[in-house]
């Protein structure tokens, strides 16, 4: 029976044609979009970012504009809880909200290497660890600027020479470029000598996170700069909150290209069975029973909709594969990742949905009227 | 025993604001092996009989037993599994279905009664050799002529092995030559494969193959004589 299904869709091929790109553009966009909530979601929630704190300087919110003494670490790294204090210099070429943007994060190359879960793809860390201006390279960003090891890249006052490209576990660090703290530190614009952004801190086994927060900003209060330490999961979503209002909007965008899948596979099954009612009769009358031409039509939905959902889906994932996309604000980069997550639901809702658009018609069919539907020429 | 009986059948329309009602405490008993033909004016309600003998209509009341089933009690997928198993439909014009070749369009039946792949392909191969066509089974339907087309959906009436077969104007939309090319099959069929069959017809000549005729009118079944086949009883 499955030939019949099979056969009716070729027979209008041009329509299955069109419902199915129309299908694919949709679930297109709705991977794209369900790829940058899930990479929000890492960045907020990912258990990585909840057992390390930033601090940061008191009411800042642009790195340009946290300005600690690096020395704070020495007063952080005595507390109760703390595991390893790491001074970071951020440097960022666009404090606002942008698809190309570049950070810089510099730090001691030794600390870089223990605690960072990245690995080199190419390169390596003895000539990161060698050379004043070199600096290791995301992978994406990398992917995004066309650069390869031994390149110079320079961007605004900032020259590094390409000592490594890496990968990480953790894929908003792909859109990072690391370099040594002091090289970063005496970079003119910044004029940072003594200064770090921020500190972060990593916690021994079982620490309570927002206990020893508290603690560390406790601690400085008697320093010359204030702090606020945060969870780096809390810190990440409130440096981007403004982001994060527009990706819970994108959450519309979503529900809106499955609303369209919806109503164009549905109105294909309709037209199509609409046209060929009496067929079903004929079926039901060489013993067809309801129910299993009622899953003839779903399986012609269904398959419609999978179909372009698995084009779309394929589409989305080459898109993230090789774009390297990230969309960053103030320091802070959410990464756009193709995952398996996201090819099981966007194929999951098309399947769904495809189930959905042929329910009406396929209602339609298991309970026609036999007579009735002989009788129309 | 019968293998076809309607016992005090009614059955009835509404249309608009009239009822109309075809069939009026109709009964009839059909032995195995028996060709009926059945005539009467236009409207009477001969393919309203062969609908509630097949299942695909209800009657308003009175019982109807084909080969051992009570089909008037039977829920609508039972009488979906009777159907393929025992009734045999041949329409007017084909309707065989489009996008399929002959030999699937004669498969459809073997294929609802999860057949095994083999079996399936002999009773096909078989169907399609009585009616003559096995050399056009890879054919559409579009590329074949109105007989063979016919033909092609007498193959997937018979197919399944039905004991019962009715077949409502088979030759209505074929020419004199193809309908006789038509009556002979369906009266090979009746004697060769004992099949019963029972067939509406208007044409007196085709009413002739049957070894028995029925006349519809007024709701009333009668039998007309065999040494009259011109009778109709219009009074
Ligand atoms: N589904 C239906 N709804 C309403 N009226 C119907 C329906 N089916 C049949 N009728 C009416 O019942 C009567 C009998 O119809 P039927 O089709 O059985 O006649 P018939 O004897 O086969 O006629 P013909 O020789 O023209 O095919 C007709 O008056 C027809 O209009
Ligand atoms: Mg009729």
């Amino acid at each position: 029976m499955m030939k019949y299904v099979l056969k009716t869709i070729w027979r209008h091929r041009a329509r299955t044609l069109l419902t199915v790109c129309g299908a694919a553009v949709a679930i297109f966009v709705f991977g794209l979009v369900t790829s940058v909530q899930e990479g929000l979601d890492r960045l907020t929630h990912g258990d990585a970012f909840n057992r390390s704190l930033i601090v940061f300087q008191e009411n800042r919110f642009c790195p340009t504009s946290s300005r600690l003494p690096e020395d704070y670490a020495d007063r952080i790294r005595p507390l109760a809880g703390v595991r390893e204090v790491m001074p970071i210099q951020v440097w960022t070429n666009n404090c606002r909200a942008s698809l190309d943007i570049v950070v810089f994060n510099g730090a001691d190359p030794r600390q870089i290497r223990a605690y960072r879960p990245m690995t080199l793809v190419g390169g390596s860390w003895q000539a990161f660890e060698s050379r004043r201006d070199a600096a290791l390279v995301g992978r994406s960003v990398a992917q995004r600027r066309d650069l390869s090891v031994g390149d110079q890249f320079s961007i605004g006052d900032v020259s590094v020479h390409i000592a490594g490209i890496f990968r990480s576990s953790v894929p908003s660090e792909e859109n990072l470029i690391y370099t040594s703290l002091r090289f970063l530190q005496y970079t003119n614009s910044l004029d940072a000598a003594g200064l770090v952004t921020q500190h972060e801190v990593l916690l021994t086994e079982g620490a309570d996170p927002d206990r020893v927060a508290a603690e560390i900003d406790a601690e400085l209060r008697s320093g010359t700069v204030a702090t606020r330490t945060r969870r780096k999961g809390a810190f990440q979503a409130g440096t981007l909150s403004d982001l994060v209002d527009l990706i819970g909007f994108s959450h519309w965008l979503g529900y809106a290209c499955v609303g369209l899948v919806l109503s164009l596979v549905a109105t294909t099954t309709v037209m199509s069975v609409q046209d060929r009612m009496k067929e079903y009769a004929i079926l039901q009358v060489i013993g067809a029973r309801p129910l299993g031409t009622l899953r003839l039509v779903l399986a012609e939905s269904t398959l419609l909709c999978v179909l372009g959902g698995a084009l779309g889906t394929v589409a989305a994932m080459i898109l993230l594969t090789f774009g390297g996309y990230a969309i960053g604000a103030e320091g802070v980069t959410i990464a756009f990742r193709p995952s398996t997550r996201l090819v099981a639901s966007s194929l999951i809702v098309s399947l769904i949905v495809g189930l959905l658009a042929g329910l009406g018609p396929a209602f339609q069919v298991s309970t026609i009227k036999i007579v009735d539907a002989l009788r129309t020429e | 025993m019968p293998v076809v009986e309607l016992q005090d059948v009614c059955k009835s329309f509404r249309k608009g604001g009239e009822i109309i009602q075809p069939l009026r405490h109709v009964d009839l008993r059909i032995e195995s092996g028996e060709f009926v033909s059945l005539m009467g004016p236009s409207g009477t309600g001969k393919s309203t009989l062969l609908n509630l003998v097949s299942g695909i209509d209800q009657v308003d009341s009175g019982r109807i037993v084909v080969d051992g089933t009570e089909v008037t009690t039977l829920s609508r997928s039972r009488l979906a599994d009777w159907r393929a198993r025992s009734i045999g439909y041949i329409f007017q014009t084909h309707q065989l279905i489009p996008v399929l070749t002959a030999y699937e369009n004669v498969e459809l039946p073997t294929l609802l009664l999860k057949q095994s792949a083999t079996e399936r392909h002999r009773r096909v191969d078989l169907a399609l050799e009585a009616v003559g066509l096995a050399d056009r089974a890879a054919h559409y339907p579009r590329q074949l002529s109105g007989g063979q087309e016919q033909r092609v959906g007498i193959a997937r009436a018979i197919v399944s092995h039905p004991r019962v077969v009715v077949a409502d104007e088979p030759t209505g939309s074929l020419d004199t030559d193809t309908s006789e090319q038509i009556q002979e099959l369906l009266q090979r069929l009746n004697q060769e494969l004992d099949i019963t069959m029972l067939m509406v017809t208007h044409d007196a000549d085709v009413a002739a193959i049957a070894s028995r005729r029925l006349l519809l009118d007024h709701g009333k079944l009668l039998e007309t004589d065999l040494n009259e086949p011109g009778k109709t009883a219009a009074g």
